[in-house]
């Protein structure tokens, strides 16, 4: 699925790694929410330019999953890109939606992230998520919420073979970062 | 599409802004795993949604009572909506915070580590609240440092967003380095185990027997006097007139043995991993 969306879909995201020399490195992906990753600040060790452009992807496409999921309450995506505590409480998010009957859907209008920690071992990469989202909630086939202010989110990568997992995504305060 | 679910989002947050003072009043922040009361105004009755980052939660209510949200309910931090819904919506948003340090996950790298390394361990510690929420609010951690050879030592970490991190490096004594990552009343222990390092003044003795040479090392340690352990490959080579041999015999009891057949004069080299031993000149006969 991911590679016929990466091969064959218009290619309309555009992902930009702002890199410890403040250097611009464009990577194109298909369909996938616009991540900008900042990471002049990150410690104790520099991000390398390659990691820096799969977790820009890897993230955006985590949350082009977790979307999907929470509008179709559906929990098989939740595996691709998701692990430990982040897939424990979609998957639980999902349960509860399916169970009274809501669905949310998402228009992401990007993100703007700031990767604050990677560990030296490489093995953790804390970021700062500043989303534009609509968030719209249906019971049925009326919508009962609805808001468009930007979202900040803590989250916790942690590397996979051959790709990032979301580790920890959780919603903070306007004032968290 | 975008037009239509843009303006409509709009509207309901107009919407709910307008009717978020008229029916639903709950406080602003809570503690994550805390109960809160919301207040109700208005009449008849009305479907309550909570809507949270892990759960959502739906019920009937009567307007103009109160709802009680159970602790259950608020495990997980993050932005809340509470949403009433008869003729139209309402909303408040709740903002949960992180309760109290309780839990920490710690990471030490690697597992072994030579000895008189600099820099070469590193930690990394989380700190959660009891429901596994990242606790923002910086949080002093203490790393108990225990040595090999028994002292410890205290290192303080303070976190930021809910991390700390150290390095160090290995110290002289191989054997058992622990760590233990302590906050509040919890403590997570992690272990190292120090190895030894190199090889170091490797040196070999021969024993000519006949047509034979048996050679001994002396007992392989590294600088710091640690034994290399048992099975580390010692590699012996000669050169003689049938040519060059190898043979690679692990290290018993802190030494390493082999025996070579000689065809004439010999010279005979010993080496362990990177580090070179002495050579010696070995007649046989022809």
């Amino acid at each position: 699925m991911k590679t016929f969306l990466l091969g064959a879909a218009v290619f309309v995201g555009a992902f930009i790694l702002l890199a410890r020399e403040s250097t611009t490195i464009p990577v194109s992906a298909a369909t996938l929410p616009k991540v900008v990753l900042h990471a002049e600040s990150i410690a104790p060790r520099a991000i390398e330019q390659r990691t820096g452009e799969m977790v820009t992807h890897d993230y955006a496409q985590a949350w082009q999953d977790f979307a999907t999921c929470v509008d179709a309450n559906r929990t098989d995506l939740l595996n691709e890109l998701f692990t430990g505590e982040a897939k424990t409480r979609l998957t639980h998010l999902i349960a509860d939606q399916r169970k009274a009957g809501l669905r949310t859907h998402y228009e992401d209008h990007g993100h703007e992230v700031k990767a604050v920690f990677y560990s030296l071992d490489g093995g953790e990469m804390q970021l700062e998520d500043t989303a534009q989202l609509e968030m719209q909630v249906f019971d049925g086939q009326k919508m009962i919420y609805s808001a468009t202010s930007p979202r900040k989110y803590l989250v916790l990568m942690t590397p996979g073979p051959d790709r990032w997992y979301v580790r920890a995504l959780e919603s903070v305060g306007d004032d968290a970062f | 599409m975008r037009i239509p679910i843009t303006f409509c989002a709009l509207l309901a947050a107009a919407l709910s802004a307008f009717a978020q003072d008229d029916v639903l009043h709950a406080p602003k922040t809570v503690t994550a795993g805390s109960s809160f009361v919301v207040s109700t105004s208005g009449q008849g009755s009305a479907t309550f949604y909570l809507l949270g980052p892990s759960h959502v939660a739906k019920r009937t209510i009567q307007l103009g009572q109160t709802i009680t949200i159970p602790a259950s309910d608020l495990a997980t931090s993050g932005t809340y909506q509470a949403v009433a819904c008869s003729s139209s919506c309402s909303t408040a948003v709740i903002q949960a915070l992180p309760a109290a340090p309780a839990r920490v996950s710690f990471l030490l790298h690697p597992s072994r580590v030579p000895v008189s390394r600099g820099n070469a361990i590193n930690a990394t510690a989380f700190v959660f609240d009891r429901y596994r929420n990242t606790v923002l609010n910086p949080a002093k951690v203490d790393f108990h440092i225990t040595l090999p050879d028994g002292p410890t030592m205290t290192r303080m970490g303070q976190t930021n967003r809910g991390v700390t991190w150290f390095e160090m490096g290995s110290t002289p004594k191989q054997g058992r380095l622990q760590i233990l990552a302590s906050i509040a009343d919890v403590s997570e222990p992690r272990v190292i185990q120090q190895v030894a390092s190199d090889a170091c003044r490797l040196h070999m003795n021969a024993a000519p027997a006949g047509r034979y040479v048996k050679l001994e090392t002396d007992p392989i340690r590294d600088c710091a006097g640690n034994p290399l352990p048992d099975g580390t490959i010692v590699s012996f080579t000669k050169i003689d007139n049938a040519g060059r041999s190898t043979v690679d015999t692990p290290i018993k009891k802190d030494k390493a043995s082999a025996q070579f057949q000689l065809s004439g004069n010999a010279r005979i080299s010993v080496a362990c991993g990177v580090a070179l031993g002495n050579e010696l000149s070995v007649g046989g006969r022809q």
